[in-house]
């Protein structure tokens, strides 16, 4: 799952009949746990009712499908949770050591300089 | 699921047999979907947080587009320019293009409009 912020939603009238009447939120990751992924956003069907400003828990691939309790519909991401607050070790998220020896470090996605996430409490 | 703007065709008269019959498009994922930097400086005088529809037609600098480019399986008839959803997986091919087919992109819409926000960057932020 990622952590995001919903940043826009879509409408479409040519669509897969499976993707329904399904609400499609663009949400911008704060972080990507993969650093292959060039781009920066990502489509997701909500299911929680979230609103465009938000900051959201997006699951990516099958597990996606079942939370929609169907799991024939063609989609690949989802709204799972509306995030009142986290925390989060600062030290893992910006330059410098990651929060252990050889330990993972996500990578900071370039305009979350300007925007950092409202909800996120930092540890030092 | 990825936005990304049509940018051609691939047609080729030797192909995978479970290919034929289906079109191929050349896409660009769009690199930063509604960058609120990108956005402010484009609209300065937008008030911040409010929500404005874009025309996805036009290139709006909220919808500037990777260098990267995919090719994806359409079955819904996307042109060149227009905005489309990919789905990833070889689940979501299964249940629209049929297990047969031999791609893991596909796309599922074509996008109409969209409603993006545009922020205002916080003062005193991380750089």
């Amino acid at each position: 799952m990622i952590l995001g912020r919903v940043v826009g939603s879509l409408w479409c009238t040519r669509k897969h009949a499976g993707l329904g009447t399904y609400k499609l939120l663009l949400v911008r990751p704060y972080f990507y746990y993969d650093p292959s992924h060039e781009t920066e956003q990502v489509v997701a069907v909500d299911t929680v009712g979230a609103g465009v400003g938000e900051d959201v828990v997006v699951c990516l691939g099958a597990p996606a499908r079942w939370s929609l309790g169907d799991a024939n519909l063609p989609v690949d991401a989802a709204v799972l949770g509306i995030v009142d607050r986290c925390q989060l070790q600062r030290v893992a998220f910006e330059g410098g050591a990651p929060a252990r020896e050889g330990g993972p470090r996500a990578r900071p996605l370039a305009p979350l300089g300007a925007q950092p996430p409202r909800t996120v409490e930092w540890i030092e | 699921m990825l936005l990304a703007r049509v940018v051609g065709k691939v047609w080729g008269a030797r192909q995978a047999e479970r290919l034929q019959g289906h079109r191929l498009l050349v896409v660009r994922p769009l690199l930063a979907a509604a960058c609120p930097s990108a956005v402010v400086a484009a609209a300065p005088d937008r008030p911040a947080l409010a929500a404005l529809r874009v025309d996805v037609s036009a290139d709006h600098p909220a919808l500037e587009e990777s260098a990267a480019t995919r090719v994806v399986v359409d079955e819904l008839g996307a042109g060149p320019g227009e905005l489309v959803l990919i789905a990833h997986g070889s689940r979501c091919r299964d249940l629209t293009l049929g297990e047969a087919v031999p791609t893991k992109d596909l796309v599922v819409a074509i996008v109409d409009g969209a409603e993006l926000r545009f922020e205002q960057p916080l003062e005193g932020a991380r750089p």
